[in-house]
């Protein structure tokens, strides 16, 4: 097993530790200096690519994903935008915020918002910022209300600040009124305001946010609170404490590593060897990766954070094993020479390991996964080249009277495995899994049956907000928002007709119903009707044109011309004809038909009576309120009127307003495509989820009319989408890099048996971690989704470690039960440390502001304390049992 | 401007006059645009292009009765009471819907609603005038005329063919522009381009006169746009069988005819 003479880069390495080191210095400069050139002076190096952050949820699917594509068609559609929202709150008024000071602070903060645009780069002459024409706040938007018999008043819903609090109260009840501001503008319990200010582009969120802050702020102090949210600020927010992560947490996790390889190593100048490939790895893994041209994205941030456990493992193997043997030659060239013959192979195969299982992200269909798992591969292949070559090198460059007291000690006449705390652990546990070893393996198979329970409790979900602290500013938000409103998560479902109307055998049907026409315009004493219907009906028939729309285009612009030159005798005759053709063409109108308004009314109903929704807005409640107001205002007529004439007409009365472009947010202005505007409470993909299913499952249990065609947008719903997708593409590259592993085991070991003998650990440490998160009921979310490669890759290193070492110890000693004393002193020892150090320095990631970043501090250090425990328990006690079949062969 | 226009234009200047204040400048332009002869009619096709190039449009017939007696700008015929009669055409959905307008120079102005479908007629009252006319980029306030006591004008230029006139709201909480800007034809009095601009001193908003026909004696825009520069929408209206003095009565502008169009009158 152990190779007699070393690789060729070894020796160089020994040889030359000059070149080596200034082979890496200068690369790595090299790799940083093509990053930070561009970035700072991207004039100068325009050739190059620049640093680019994205914090954009959306992005975690690829730009052409069909739902992606289908989003932003439909923002474009119905003019949607994407919003700053402000929740004003006072909970110490009786009334809320609807009193004369609370407003009129409202009242200047949406006066101050409005002026919150700024030149913008990309449209000279344009201005960027806050949209005012669509912003929703109590002075921008329309009331509609009795004014005294058959009277109507159009009106501001507060035109200005209220001086009484009577005033404040009826602004607040108006707005209760109207369906579209009540639990949107005005909260369900009178109590809260929330404004929106949408925004051309969502990057100018932060100078928003900051404009609106500083304006609340040099207000005198009031009990009025003001919460400043929405899914552009979260975004915003979100990349600035990604970067002070990467510029806190990650140093700080080294440096927790530093200390804990000092205390386990002693001599300081050898510990800093690994942090400096530590440091390499990671700089130049990000340095190619601003180089190639992606963005810094919340995954690939992470990227530093996973490549310096992984960088420090190779060398903690080295370092421990040097420390062993150092001792026993004195001669730093002989010694570090033994222990890379020891530990080249497993080094090899525990890289190789690594990187597949970060390289099977490239499975799935997530970007930004992939582009994560191909640079944490490049960084690992990088730990692995510099720790093989450098490491020496660095030995080497050493003095050696600096080495002197350095290793692990042996006292005379005292037993060689008792001398500190751990060896003596370690000694124990290693003797007791050869006489228990039935035991361990009764454990494990209980452990286990726990993880399998577990993983059948896990729960799958995910909530872009909920990767802030629950601390947080925008999740304090968040929560008093979604409590005093009907919800701040926004999904879309996108309504048009599945079938188009009637375009076969079109004339024939056309000329029956102009010859309907004629007869009513007969009765009703039209002069001329007769010639003048005549006329048109031979021009249908006579013409050419069989698609519906050509036809009756034509005929228009034919009855149009003569319309205009009609004499006072035949022009009741043509109008009437002319009305007939546009009628018909109106038919296509399908959103001014009661029939799908109503059904629309019936839709929104049933899901407002899901839990999760607050409630939704359409077209349907536009009809329905201006329908009330110009009736009676009594709630008997807050229905869809009888015929899409009237549907019509009510919709003009209401397009006679400060904001006529409002409905084209609801409807386009064919009205053969309508959005329904979900408020949900909650942004948990599961519960977005779930309100599609029962969604298809209404619309199949009651077919609409027209084939409409129900399509889910928005943000809320993407969610889902690359949810799914990362569940499933993350079970695919699980399963494949399993298989890779494996086989990469068996052909290391060249034993199908051995093969499979190192793939237990591994299994059992991910099946538990699994195993405890679903039974703790943590979500199956996005970093929890990635970590199984990390899992995958980093558990299977101890398994190699403890088995190349065991069939090399066992060939010396002859027999396993001899082994147990050896393999429990240096092999053990080195991956004690290892998974102390690497676990422990994880963990100040737990103090980060970001979820995600948590996630992986708990996760990494359980994994690694976790396998290495397995490793060390589990494999000795399989060997124990299965000694034979294991070493038949080499006997 | 085109080219066209200006032709037009130049036409009208053989009229040349003595230095008018700017007093006597908007007179003259409210005249031309809201108070020529005694009463109007005129078919609207009212074309509406969102920023998206999707495209709307109705066709209406406007009646217009002033109460001056005379046309004579001597006699204050550049501002007066006035009726409205506007009854929509097409789209069919909403043919035989109808607005009557009556204009008070002392108080808010009366406007009633006729909507078929729902055999509804509604007084409408309205806290201001400058809300969309039926969905466009014209207000209401464009279509009738805004008092001229409502704004301080003030002349800022003279240039060879225009007056141009800053307009300020005596009460700019009443409207949502800071000022207005207009460039009022020296000799036919047309204002060719009205400009709007924010607090910020942005202008957001835009009409011009895009066709100019002289009809019974009279300059006569007879195809105007309104942009809206925010939203990016844009409306225009197209004038035909644009007419003066037609001797319009003034019982046709009543609630009754509301629902019985005086179709006659209306082609």
């Amino acid at each position: 097993m152990s190779q007699d003479k070393n690789n060729v880069l070894i020796q160089y390495s020994v040889n030359h530790p000059k070149v080596i080191s200034w082979a890496m210095g200068l690369s790595t400069l090299l790799l940083i200096a093509l990053a930070v050139l561009p970035s700072l002076w991207p004039a100068t190096f325009n050739a190059l690519n620049p640093l680019a952050v994205d914090t954009d949820p959306e992005n975690m699917l690829a730009e052409d994903a069909p739902v992606r594509v289908f989003h932003n068609e439909m923002k474009r559609t119905f003019s949607l935008s994407d919003m700053v929202v402000v929740g004003v709150v006072n909970e110490a008024h009786p009334n809320g915020v609807f009193n004369p000071e609370s407003l009129q602070r409202v009242y200047e903060l949406t006066e101050f918002a409005k002026t919150l645009t700024w030149p913008d780069p990309e449209n000279p002459g344009k201005q960027g910022g806050v949209i005012e024409v669509d912003m929703l706040a109590p002075s921008t938007v329309d009331n509609m209300e009795q004014g005294g018999p058959g009277i109507v008043n159009f009106s501001w819903l507060m035109a200005k600040p209220p001086t009484t609090e009577a005033e404040a109260l009826a602004i607040r009840d108006q707005a209760l009124r109207i369906p579209l501001l009540k639990d949107t503008l005005v909260s369900n319990d009178g109590k809260a305001l929330a404004l929106y200010l949408p925004l051309t582009e969502k990057h100018y969120s932060y100078d928003v946010r900051e404009a609106l802050l500083g304006k609340i702020a040099s207000w005198p102090a009031s009990k009025d609170q003001f919460h400043i949210t929405g899914l552009p600020v979260a975004e915003d927010t979100f990349g600035v404490e990604m970067f002070i992560q990467m510029a806190i947490s990650a140093p700080l996790a080294m440096l927790v590593i530093f200390l804990l390889l000092w205390f386990f190593f002693k001599k300081l100048l050898l510990v800093v060897s690994p942090m400096i490939v530590a440091m390499v790895c990671s700089l130049s893994a990000m340095g190619a990766l601003i180089i190639s041209g992606n963005t810094v994205h919340i995954m690939s941030s992470m990227i530093p954070i996973f490549i310096m456990p992984i960088a420090v493992l190779d060398a903690i193997h080295i370092l421990s094993d040097f420390f062993d043997e150092y001792p026993k030659h004195q001669n730093r060239r002989k010694a570090i020479l033994v222990v890379m013959r020891h530990l080249y192979k497993p080094m090899l195969f525990t890289t190789l390991t690594t990187m597949a299982g970060f390289a099977s992200l490239a499975l799935t269909p997530i970007p930004p996964v992939q582009v994560f798992g191909l640079f944490i591969s490049l960084g690992v292949f990088l730990a692995w080249f510099w720790t093989i070559t450098f490491i020496p090198a660095f030995i080497m460059l050493m003095p050696e009277e600096k080495l002197a007291d350095f290793g692990h000690k042996v006292k005379a006449g005292s037993n060689e495995q008792t001398t500190t705390p751990m060896s003596r652990l370690l000694n124990g546990i290693g003797q007791q899994t050869y006489r228990h070893a039935r035991l361990v393996l009764m454990s494990t198979a209980a452990a286990v049956f726990v993880a399998v329970y577990g993983i059948s409790q896990i729960n799958i979900n995910d909530n872009p907000i909920k990767w802030f602290d629950s601390e947080h500013p925008i999740r304090v938000a968040d929560k008093v928002l979604n409590e005093h409103f009907g919800g701040t998560y926004m999904a879309y479902l996108e309504l048009e007709p599945g079938q188009t109307n009637g375009d076969e055998n079109i004339a024939p049907l056309l000329i029956k119903r102009l010859a309907e026409q004629q007869t009513i315009a007969i009765e009703n004493e039209i002069e001329n009707a007769n010639i003048v219907f005549n006329t048109v009906r031979q021009r249908i028939e006579q013409s050419q044109k069989n698609n519906r729309s050509a036809l009756l285009k034509s005929t228009q612009s034919f009855v149009e011309t003569e319309l205009d030159k009609a004499r006072d005798d035949t022009y009741d005759a043509w109008d009437a004809v002319m009305i007939f053709l546009d009628e018909e063409r109106q038919r296509d109108e399908i959103f001014k038909q009661p029939e799908a308004l109503n059904y629309m009314v019936q839709l929104q109903d049933y899901l407002a009576s899901l839990e999760v929704v607050g409630k939704s807005n359409s077209v349907a409640d536009i009809v329905k309120t201006v329908h009330r107001e110009l009736l009676s205002g009594n709630e008997s007529q807050f229905r869809i009127p009888d015929s899409a004439n009237a549907v019509a007409q009510t919709l003009v009365t209401y397009q006679n307003s400060h904001r006529p472009h409002d409905l084209w947010h609801f409807v386009t202005p064919d009205y053969r495509k309508a959005v329904v505007m979900v408020q949900l409470t909650s942004g948990d993909n599961q519960d977005m989820a779930a309100v599609a299913q029962a969604l298809d499952r209404y619309i199949s249990e009651n077919p609409p009319p027209f084939a409409l065609k129900p399509q889910w947008f928005g943000l809320t719903y993407i969610n889902v989408i690359w949810q799914d997708e990362m569940v499933a593409g993350m079970a695919k590259a699980f399963a494949g890099s399993f298989v890779i592993v494996m086989l990469m085991m068996i052909f290391l070991f060249r034993s199908i048996l051995w093969g499979v003998l190192a793939m237990v650990p591994l299994t059992v440490t991910v099946g538990l971690i699994y195993g405890v998160i679903g039974i703790i009921g943590k979500d199956y979310d996005m970093p929890v989704a990635v970590l199984s490669a990390l899992s995958l890759g980093l558990a299977i290193d101890y398994a190699i470690h403890f088995l190349a070492r065991a069939r090399q110890i066992v060939e010396k000693m002859g027999n396993w039960r001899d082994s147990i004393s050896p393999m429990f002193a240096e092999p053990a020892r080195a991956i004690t440390r290892n998974a102390i150090v690497v676990g422990v320095g994880f963990l100040p990631l737990l103090a980060a502001p970001l979820v995600p970043y948590q996630t992986v501090g708990v996760f990494i250090a359980s994994i690694l304390i976790l396998a290495g425990v397995a490793s060390l328990l589990i494999l000795p006690a399989m060997i124990t049992v299965m000694e034979k079949r294991l070493f038949r062969a080499r006997k | 401007m085109p080219i066209f226009l200006l032709l037009i234009l130049l036409f009208f200047s053989s009229i040349t006059s003595a230095a008018l204040s700017v007093e006597e400048i908007v007179q003259r332009a409210n005249k031309t645009i809201y108070y020529q002869g005694q009463d109007g009619r005129a078919q609207v096709k009212m074309t509406i292009t969102d920023s998206q190039g999707r495209e709307r449009s109705r066709r209406l017939t406007i009646l217009r009765l002033d109460e001056s007696k005379s046309d004579a700008i001597e006699d204050g015929a550049y501002e007066s009471g006035q009726k409205f009669y506007v009854y929509f055409q097409r789209p069919a959905d909403v043919n035989k819907m109808a607005f009557l307008v009556w204009k008070h120079l002392d108080k808010e102005d009366d406007r009633w609603l006729y909507l078929p479908a729902l055999d509804l007629v509604k007084r409408i009252a309205a806290t201001d005038k400058r809300t969309s006319f039926v969905g466009s980029d014209f207000f209401y306030e464009d279509v009738s005329g805004r008092r001229l006591n409502e704004d301080t004008h003030e002349l800022l230029e003279t240039t060879k063919n225009y007056y141009i006139i800053k307009n300020t709201p005596k009460n700019p909480a009443s409207v949502e522009f800071d000022y207005y800007k207009m460039y009022i034809h020296k000799t036919s009095f047309i204002p060719v381009q009205v400009e709007y601009f924010d607090k910020k001193g942005t202008k957001y908003r835009e009409a011009k006169a895009l066709a100019i026909d002289t009809i019974q004696g009279f300059p006569t825009v007879t195809k105007a746009s309104m942009e809206n520069l925010r939203t990016g929408s844009k409306t225009i209206m197209a004038y035909r069988k644009v007419e003066y003095n037609v001797g319009l009565d003034d019982t046709l502008f009543t609630e009754r005819f509301l629902r019985k169009a005086p179709k006659k009158k209306l082609r």
